[in-house]
């Protein structure tokens, strides 16, 4: 943490990384060269480049895509043309897929959708982004700020029965992690509690970065108390002192009020040498993540932390017994942790009955896409697609879905005659996708599908980490292939390739990217055969 | 390092001996039994089964990264076998249609962005992707491996600027061994990945060019490359295909370590040396041993016995860059002995004429002078076998003792201190076993330049948590490993270990049951290091912080029962022994380790690295004045008699004379005859001006030796001898490991083999020495010895045996001497306390500078054989200074300038580099440029002990060049 701090930090107060500070870090701290060449150069937050006067992101991925950022990237380079102080660049997912197209002018977050380019150009034209109004979800507890933290204050005298009512609420509400794999939280937890090193670890992961996933992002802002009372319950409850939330460099709006809430929980006692009264010990730092969807993936997080490239690791070892620094680290994301805190504080039946239909609980999910009110919902699980699109103001554009994606860019494309599925793990599975991290995408008639699913299959191969062999040249054959039959210098048949190397994809490779890199063109394959150009 | 990770590392020590539980698996039906912790792909192994793999091989730390070797053991997704550990009931299939077929497609995707045939495949047929890609009929199918899009296509650059690897990124395969390879295995720390994804490929520090990196050219990389991405240049002729060369298991030339090589050949000429499997250096080697072998076949080699003419009397230095460094005249830049000057005072003549010549100056100067004006100069780089005979024809064949070599000049101090305090001049504890020490001191020891693979066990050891202090007037790049580093002033050694031993005797850091049982003269070494050398004191001395030597010392407390019950093991060098005071350095590091009870345990010894590849031996085989060989003394009648009656002849009975002082002698004219066999003391002896007089001055000198050295300038007969690379013999390496060395080549023209030279002139002189065979010669040294034997050359077989071998037959030898007691009279090991006394010559305001002087990683000595090995002459062509920073500015001067250097006894011109590892007020001269000697500025002050001259400390001033 502490190199890539000082690389972060060396780049805050020059602009960039020169080559000469570079050289005295490597002297001053003993780290050979080529560790900070293979920080600076994997870190796609890091330039070595004197940055320009106006530094123009865009994001290029599939929400963005389909609200006109080409069309805008193709205004801005005419633009940086004639204007040396402009510097355009295409990046991935920003996160805000709300707004698409999204930007970030000077690292600051703003949305393109009603601007035209050149508004881009003066701060006082740009359409920024703002931290959203307080909201009240019923995930949350506390109808009042002056009772945050009770259920932990409550807990925290007797640890025997903070663990205790922990496991067993979590286990009896059968809650699933919330960051795309779904593995039981409770099971975690204990599997972590039950490890004999004397030091673990609580890692909050707030690296959400798949396109059209933006849920967290609307916890951390409105609900960093829950946030923060879940790691702290975790962290008695597993037995680590430290807590550190993974955020990505992206969510600066969010850090603000994280901050602001870690701030008032220290003040409070809950974070502090006697956390919460318990007579523990438990902090809570914030790590900004710098760049990359990869470091999302729970091992190639704990290498960030390490100072190392975020590779992800072989497994097993799970994080739950060799973790950070070799010690056992309860990794979480941002929604299982503030959910936790909701179940722990009304127990499993309150939470039975949030769901519909039969279905048991709440669940965060971001939409996005070509619907009226794309943006953050609070649903009881079991919702199906169709009345979530409704609650996000119905379908825009020709109003009639052609596909959707039910779980971000790793999901598989299910066609319109499955939007009455319930948004429920088990449910989105039968249907034939997953619900992953919990990001739906719509897809109006009219949308070239093929191009929707090549420009997720090249997101994956841009943030590929390329430590294995497949994911890094798999994923890169697969776009070169869609790129020419999309413009018609390769033939549709030469596609049946990709059956065969997705499977090597899925089998071979050592991280989920590689592993999902090929379903979004597969799928949309599988259901919309006639999508391909030239077929 | 934090202490976390030393605890680690002891406990790891510590376990190591536990035999591991098992677990049982069933690979493709074979139920197998393995340790707990084997991977899946080392059980297949060893049950038979090949699983292929490209980012993996033994010794590497598995990174799973090819997915060539993956299987399948039921899960959702297959697992990469070289990383899955086997547990107990797996069941594992390993050649399923479907994973051969995952396999295929990996290649497939490799082959996509290699440029088929590599560079490697085109010249040995050995890329290993290829040879994958020809197993899948990949190569020339109908299924031909996919196209990238040109647009798409990593267009990744070659790099030819490294002067020994050519770099081909294309080629690459990002199976990370090579970064392994640098930085795990050489702990050189140079190669990782740059760039990401499909942009991700290997680089140099910050992406520089691999020549412009701070490659130190070890070539482990391009040993470890299964492509042709880093590939070695060729330097004789291309390597090809391994069936079509002749290897042959040899031991490195150059320095003590005597790591194990394979000299491949083909066509009569070596194409290129690897590193071999020994216990010495598990297949890792150096700059100088991988790239530095091309001397054996350069145009400069002697083929024919040469006489002086006799128009080229009076004796004198012949070539202009060696005249030219007289005082008054001006430097030039230049390299080796310019034959085309040279050779026109010399004419060929046959073997009978120069022998006979030889034998008949000899002869006559023993007559008229007696043995005593004769001496002869042996060679640390010959075998043990040519040692012994060496100085079998000085004693017998001459009847004196003046018979020395160069170990006068590195260890002769660090031997005196040994044979005084603990009755055995060689090292305690092989260096590998750093390994297990909780705590390591390496002193007056540049050991990543002058012992590089033993350096790298150091840096291993400390990544593994043994704890390193380096305690040295120059930071050198060992010194970033280190958890403490010492930078003392010149010449005050003594001091700051006495210092150590005050803090730790005053702590209670001290073994006294060890010291009880096995040492003696403890209380006085206690009452002179309490009451003259506290850390104040010696702060004062040293310029070393107090705190600095309280947290050294607290350290070093680690290793004793009181302070953790750990181990300790110290190397030395030549910051050591050569002072003027370098058997008190020495007697302070053995005090240290006997106080502290680190000797005769795992972990524990004093290991003075021992500079060329056979200082060991050929001081082992006598070639030193006062002993005969394993260092039986010349005044000891009883030992005599043995010798007499072996050799058939009176041998004297005094200590002779030792390197400088023979120089002296042929000085003052005592000495008239000198026979030098493989050294170069023009170069390597101090005060080279004073040698200069001192060759000129002799009546007769008979030199033997592949190359027409600057001494040979000076002589009267040179024989043309054989290279390592030509002969058979032994070597004795640091750790007094005998290892044989095998002939790979034939010596050019007329030369002959070194062994059957010292035959014939000891006949010449009238000494019988009929040997049938080189390992003859070795059963006769043997049987003379105690340390040696048992040995013979065939028992010897391919690793070689540490000596003493009680049992050679079965067993390795013996790796820690000393657990119970020392070879001395009373069995006891002696402390000696050491008064701190300065250096010979002290700066003052006419020469405010000390000069230090040494080697650099790419040369060897006075450069005769690395100045003409291709690519170590080309990495370092050319003599330098290395002056700080701020000492350069106070001189007016800048890097890159040329500066004069000027002491009382010669001056000399060369290139000023800044090297902030100096301290201000210090400068180094690396002593292998003969156009720019060191050794026209040392001073040769002796040690009163070993003899020794004090290289490392002499006053000098520098000066812009004009």
């Amino acid at each position: 943490m502490e190199l890539l701090r000082e690389l972060l930090e060396l780049q805050h107060q020059h602009g960039f990384l020169e080559q000469e500070h570079l050289e005295n870090l490597a002297r001053k701290r003993g780290v050979p060269r080529y560790r900070l060449e293979g920080l600076v150069s994997f870190y796609s937050h890091f330039r070595r480049t004197p940055p320009p006067k106006r530094h123009i992101a865009l994001c290029r991925d599939v929400v963005c895509r389909m609200n006109g950022c080409e069309e805008l990237r193709g205004q801005l380079d005419q633009l940086a043309r004639s204007d040396p102080d402009l510097e355009v660049v295409e990046v991935s997912c920003l996160g805000r897929c709300d707004h698409a197209p999204a930007v970030a002018v000077n690292d600051r977050p703003a949305t393109a959708a009603t601007a035209a380019a050149d508004q881009l150009l003066e701060d006082d034209t740009v359409d920024w982004l703002k931290r959203p109004d307080q909201h009240h979800w019923q995930a949350d507890p506390y109808d009042d700020p002056s009772n945050h933290y009770g259920t932990l204050k409550q807990l925290a005298s007797d640890l025997t029965t903070l663990k205790d009512t922990c496991l067993s609420r979590l286990g009896d509400a059968r809650l699933k992690g919330m960051g795309g794999a779904g593995f039981p939280t409770a099971r975690k937890w204990e599997l972590v509690a039950g490890e004999s090193a004397d030091t673990k670890y609580v890692i909050c992961n707030a690296d959400e970065s798949e396109p059209g996933t933006f849920k967290d992002r609307m916890l951390l802002a409105t609900l960093p108390h829950l946030v923060i009372e879940g790691m702290v319950l975790a962290g008695l409850s597993v037995g680590a002192e430290r807590g550190i939330i993974f955020l990505r460099h992206e969510y600066s709006l969010e850090q603000q009020a994280l901050e602001e809430a870690l701030q008032l929980a220290t003040q409070q006692g809950i974070l502090g040498p006697d956390a919460a009264g318990s007579g523990r010990a438990f902090e809570i730092e914030i790590f900004v993540s710098p760049g990359g969807y990869i470091l999302g993936e729970e091992t190639a997080l704990l290498e960030a932390l390490e100072d190392r490239r975020g590779e992800p690791r072989n497994k097993p070892p799970y994080p739950g017994q060799v973790g950070l620094f070799g010690k056992p680290t309860l990794i979480n994301n941002v929604e299982t942790f503030v959910l936790a805190v909701s179940i722990i504080a009304r127990g499993p039946d309150w939470w039975q009955l949030q769901g519909a239909d039969g279905f048991d609980g709440l669940k965060f999910v971001s939409i996005s896409g070509d619907v009226n009110q794309p943006g953050v919902y609070e649903i009881p699980v079991g919702t199906t697609v169709a009345e979530l699109i409704q609650q996000a103001g119905g379908v825009s554009g020709t109003e009639i879905v052609k596909a959707f994606l039910p779980g971000g860019a790793s999901s598989r494309f299910l066609p319109a005659d499955r939007l009455d599925t319930p948004l429920d793990f088990d449910a989105i599975q039968q249907a034939g996708s997953m619900l992953g991290t919990g990001a739906v995408i719509v897809a109006a008639e009219g949308r070239d599908l093929f191009d929707l699913a090549t420009s997720l299959v090249r997101f994956f191969r841009n943030e590929s980490c390329g430590k294995c062999v497949p994911c890094r040249i798999g994923s890169h054959l697969a776009v070169g292939l869609l790129d020419r039959v999309a413009d018609g210098s390769a033939s549709p048949d030469s596609l049946d390739e990709l059956t065969p190397l997705a499977l090597t994809l899925e089998q071979t490779s050592i991280c989920g990217l590689g592993q999902v890199a090929l379903v979004p063109i597969l799928s949309m394959l599988e259901h919309f055969p006639h999508e391909v150009p030239g077929s | 390092m934090n202490s976390q990770q030393s605890t680690a590392a002891s406990t790891a020590a510590n376990t190591a001996a536990n035999t591991a539980a098992t677990v049982e698996v069933t690979i493709d039906g074979q139920s197998v039994r393995v340790p707990e912790g084997t991977s899946i792909w080392q059980a297949a192994r060893e049950a038979g089964i090949e699983i292929p793999a490209l980012c993996h091989e033994p010794g590497l730390e598995p990174v799973g990264v090819c997915r060539m070797c993956v299987v399948d053991v039921g899960e959702r997704v297959l697992a990469a076998s070289c990383v899955r550990q086997c547990t107990d009931g797996m069941n594992v299939e390993t050649h399923s249609e479907t994973i051969t077929g995952h396999r295929r497609q990996l290649t497939r995707l490799l082959l996509s962005e290699h440029p088929s045939p590599c560079q490697q495949q085109q010249q040995s047929g050995d890329c290993a992707l290829e040879a994958l890609g020809a197993g899948f009929n990949l190569l020339d199918s109908s299924d031909p491996a996919p196209a990238p899009a040109a647009a798409d296509a990593p267009n990744r650059p070659r790099d030819h600027s490294s002067k020994v690897i050519n770099v081909d990124h294309q080629a690459c395969i990002l199976c990370d061994r090579c970064i392994r390879a640098c930085n795990d295995i050489q702990s050189n720390d140079v190669i990782g990945r740059t760039g990401k994804g499909v942009t991700a490929r290997i680089a140099f520090d910050f992406d520089q060019p691999m020549g412009q990196s701070s490659c130190v050219s070890c070539g482990e990389c391009a040993a470890a490359c299964p492509t042709g991405a880093l590939i070695g240049k060729t330097l004789t002729l291309p390597v090809v295909d391994r069936e079509q060369m002749t290897g042959v298991e040899t031991v490195c030339p150059y320095c003590g370590v005597g790591c194990a090589i394979t000299a491949w050949s083909h066509q009569g000429t070596i194409v290129e040396v690897e590193g071999r499997e020994s216990p010495v250096n598990h297949a890792r080697l150096c700059v100088k041993g991988r790239y530095g072998w091309d001397y054996t076949l350069h145009p400069d080699r002697l083929t024919t016995p040469l006489i002086r003419r006799e128009s080229a009397y009076p004796k004198g230095p012949l070539s202009p860059e060696v005249t030219d460094s007289l005082p008054g005249r001006g430097n030039k830049p230049g390299g080796l002995v310019d034959l085309d000057t040279v050779m026109p005072a010399f004419r060929e003549a046959t073997w009978d004429e120069a022998l006979e010549l030889i034998g008949e100056k000899l002869t006559s100067i023993r007559e008229s002078h007696g043995s005593n004006a004769l001496a002869g100069f042996g060679s640390a780089k010959g075998s043990n076998e040519e040692a012994y005979l060496f100085q079998r024809f000085i004693r017998a064949g001459l009847g004196t003792n003046n018979v020395d070599h160069c170990t006068r000049l590195c260890h002769a101090s660090s031997v005196a201190a040994l044979m005084e305090t603990i009755g055995s001049g060689a090292v305690t504890n092989v260096f590998a076993d750093v390994a297990r020490a909780d705590v390591a001191l390496v002193t007056g020891s540049n050991a990543t330049a002058n012992h590089p693979v033993a350096a790298t066990f150091i840096k291993q050891a400390t990544r593994a948590g043994t704890e390193l202090i380096v305690v040295d007037v120059r930071r050198n790049p060992i010194a970033d490993h280190a958890t403490h580093f010492a930078q003392i002033r010149p010449g005050t050694d003594v001091a700051f270990y006495n210092s150590l031993l005050h803090v730790l005797c005053r702590d209670g850091l001290i073994d006294h049951d060890y010291i009880g049982k096995h040492t003696e003269g403890f209380d006085e070494l206690q009452s002179l290091v309490a009451s003259d050398y506290s850390p104040e004191q010696a702060e004062e001395i040293c310029g070393v912080p107090v705190k600095q030597i309280e947290a050294i010392a607290a350290t070093i407390g680690r290793a004793t029962p009181t302070g953790g019950g750990g181990s300790m093991i110290i190397f030395w060098g030549m910051g050591i022994s050569q002072h003027v005071t370098g058997t008190d350095n020495a007697r302070c590091l053995i005090s240290l380790c006997l106080a502290t009870g680190n000797v005769g345990r795992p972990g524990t010894g004093l290991h003075p690295l021992r500079g060329q590849n056979n200082v060991q031996g050929a001081s082992d085989a006598g070639l030193i004045p006062m002993v005969f060989p394993d260092y039986q003394s010349v005044t000891d009648d009883t030992i005599r008699q043995k010798f007499a009656s072996a050799w058939n002849r009176e041998l004297d009975d005094q200590p002779g004379l030792t390197v400088v002082e023979i120089m002296k002698g042929a000085l003052a004219g005592s000495i008239r005859g000198l026979y030098i066999m493989g050294e170069n003391p023009f170069i390597s002896d101090p005060d080279a001006n004073t040698v200069r007089q001192a060759l000129s001055n002799l009546q007769f000198l008979a030199i033997q030796d592949i190359f027409l050295t600057e001494t040979a300038e000076f002589a009267d007969v040179i024989l043309p001898a054989s290279s390592y690379f030509e002969k058979i013999g032994t070597y004795t390496n640091t750790d007094r490991r005998v290892q044989l060395g095998r002939p790979v080549l034939d010596p050019p023209g007329d030369a002959r083999q070194d062994w059957e030279i010292l035959c014939q002139v000891s006949r010449q002189v009238g000494l019988e020495c009929n040997y049938e065979s080189v390992s003859e010669v070795f059963d006769e040294f043997t049987s003379l010895t105690s340390n040696y034997h048992g040995l013979t050359h065939q028992v010897l077989g391919t690793t070689g045996r540490l000596w003493p071998c009680p049992d050679p037959e079965t067993n390795d030898g013996t790796q820690i001497l000393f657990g119970d007691g020392f070879p001395t009279a009373s069995g006891r090991g002696r402390f000696v306390p050491c008064p701190y006394m300065p250096a010979a010559e002290l700066p003052d305001d006419e020469f405010p500078f000390v000069l230090n002087t040494g080697r650099v990683l790419e040369h060897w000595h006075t450069g005769s054989m690395t100045r003409r090995s291709k690519a170590l002459d080309a990495i370092q062509p050319e003599a330098f200074v290395a002056v700080h920073p701020d000492d350069l500015q106070k001189v007016g001067a800048r890097e890159g300038q040329r500066l004069r250097v000027t002491s009382r006894r010669g001056a000399i011109e060369l290139t000023a580099r800044s090297d902030t590892g100096l301290q201000p007020g210090s400068i180094f001269i690396p002593f292998h440029f003969r156009e720019a000697a060191a050794n026209t500025l040392t001073n040769d002050a002796l040690d009163p002990d070993g003899k020794i001259p004090e290289y490392k400390v002499c006053a000098v001033k520098i000066t812009p060049a004009t």
